[in-house]
């Protein structure tokens, strides 16, 4: 999956489910649009649907840095690459 | 340090209303808000009583998702109810989030409906269905979710009291309020309890042959509190607040006073689990006079628990009989509604403070013959217009836990 497909998937969730209004890819995801821990877990478990394969606790607490939904693009599309290498 | 309480703001859904004129009316009126047991595709079918208080109206709920997520339908009651409280008190948030508000508030046993969803994936044996037990679920269904959903949808920063003893959780919750006010823990505290749509709690008492069977095809004619032909005592849903504040910062802000916390006793019967006990709730009748400083006499209104079983409701009238006479006049309410479990205390308090605003005391519904173990009382007599100056709400509950709550109509408790 692409960058920008993955993208669009992730934005969509984010309207959707996490019902945020005009998300911008730099927003910061707490201050802008409230989005919390409990939050953080709901979606890496979405993302894992996604991608088809489950975290390990090395990868998931890696996101614990995620502040902008660019920074969960970057995030997934690193464990894409460590997996295929 | 011992400070006077009040009581400025509450609400309730009930299944006799949400509408503080609803709920009049159908006290007035002697409307039931008992209905049919609805279909839960699991339970309802085994369970041979077919009724259930139920609140079959839409309720315009309008929380953003930030907050509906870690809420079971028994949040949403209690959090709509804490709503209403705050709005209709006018404290500041400045108030609200000082450390000086806290919350007691609980339900029997937080949220079935999310429980079963949870234990589903518990025991489904699949690695796909462990990954999704989250904390959002345990959030939503542990039993102080609606505590924990109050103070955080409006930033409330004091101290929380999560009450969950069965059908004394919300006269806790008022009572350990007020204690907290009195003794100058807190200055004000949002006290109440909620229960959800439940078939468990039902099939529990159905069990038990505690529920009512013999009204399936006429719902509104149970439970008959006090009456010869009673059989038993009908789940309900619902939920309900109110708002105690220190008498002297109550005052000086223009606050409207709809009653006073005179008293609250609570102890336990120390022995059976289940059976109702005379000595252990009459106890529990003069403890609560005792931290009034009330005597018998004093008291016009007795807000009986009376679930319309068997035994509970005679050793309840050899209990207030013992205690005030044929004082008082007696009323069931649950006879309009059924049993509402964690929120009956509070329901029942905020019933008898409209009444004794309105200046009537509405009679116990489907009372028609009175059991002969149970006529030494002054049953109300049909709707009776008088002035209630003090009233005592009584709830007992399974673990033998018993509490009793002295209020003061609010017009006296201004001085």
């Amino acid at each position: 999956m692409t960058r920008d497909e993955f993208k669009d998937k992730i934005l969509a969730i984010l309207v959707d489910d996490f019902e945020f209004e005009e998300p911008g890819l730099e927003d910061n995801l707490r201050d802008d649009h409230g989005f919390d821990s409990i939050d953080a877990i709901e979606l890496l478990g979405k993302i894992e649907l996604i991608l088809g394969f489950s975290f390990t606790r090395e990868e998931k607490e890696k996101a614990m840095g995620i502040r902008t939904i660019n920074d969960i693009l970057d995030y997934v599309e690193a464990i894409q690459q460590s997996r295929t290498k | 340090m011992k400070r006077r309480v009040v009581i400025t703001a509450c609400s309730a859904i009930t299944p006799i209303g949400y509408d503080k004129n609803d709920i009049i009316e159908s006290l007035k009126k002697g409307k039931s808000g008992v209905g049919v047991l609805r279909d839960d595709g699991l339970l309802s079918k085994h369970i041979h009583s077919r009724v259930f208080g139920t609140v079959d109206y839409p309720i315009n709920y309008d929380f953003k998702r930030q907050y509906r997520k870690t809420m079971g339908p028994v949040a949403y009651y209690a959090c709509q109810v804490a709503k209403d409280v705050l709005e209709r008190s006018g404290l500041s948030e400045e108030f609200i989030t000082s450390g000086r508000l806290g919350v007691a508030f609980g339900s029997t046993h937080g949220s079935p409906t999310v429980q079963r969803e949870i234990y589903k994936t518990f025991f489904s044996d699949l690695d796909s269905k462990f990954s999704s037990i989250g904390a959002v679920d345990y959030l939503r269904s542990m039993v102080h979710t609606t505590a924990v959903n109050i103070s955080r949808m409006f930033g409330i920063t004091g101290r929380i009291i999560a009450s969950s003893t069965a059908c004394t959780t919300s006269s806790q919750s008022i009572g350990y309020g007020y204690e907290s006010i009195k003794y100058g823990m807190q200055d004000a505290m949002i006290c109440g309890g909620a229960d959800e749509y439940d078939t468990t709690t039902v099939a529990v008492f159905d069990n038990l042959l505690a529920c009512s069977v013999n009204y399936n095809t006429t719902p509104e004619c149970t439970p008959r509190p006090f009456d010869a032909n009673r059989d038993g005592l009908v789940v309900g849903e619902g939920g309900g607040a109110v708002l105690l504040e220190e008498y002297e910062s109550a005052k000086k802000r223009g606050a409207e006073i709809l009653g006073e916390v005179l008293g609250f006793a609570c102890n336990n019967n120390g022995g059976d689990l289940i059976l109702p006990n005379l000595d252990g709730i009459t106890a529990t009748l003069r403890l609560a006079l005792a931290d009034a400083e009330m005597n018998p006499a004093d008291v016009d209104f007795v807000s009986a628990h009376a679930t319309a079983t068997k035994m509970g409701d005679v050793i309840e009238s050899q209990a207030i009989a013992a205690v005030y006479g044929k004082g008082p006049l007696v009323t069931g309410l649950k006879s309009y509604m059924g049993h509402t479990m964690g929120t009956c205390g509070v329901i029942e308090t905020i019933l008898s403070l409209y009444m004794m605003e309105q200046g009537f005391i509405a009679p116990t519904l489907n009372l028609d013959n009175v059991d002969k173990r149970c006529d030494m009382l002054r049953h109300t007599p049909g709707l009776t217009e008088t002035e209630t100056k003090i009233a005592a709400i009584q709830n007992f509950a399974f673990g033998g836990v018993n509490t009793c709550l002295i209020i003061k109509n609010g017009r006296d408790a201004v001085q």
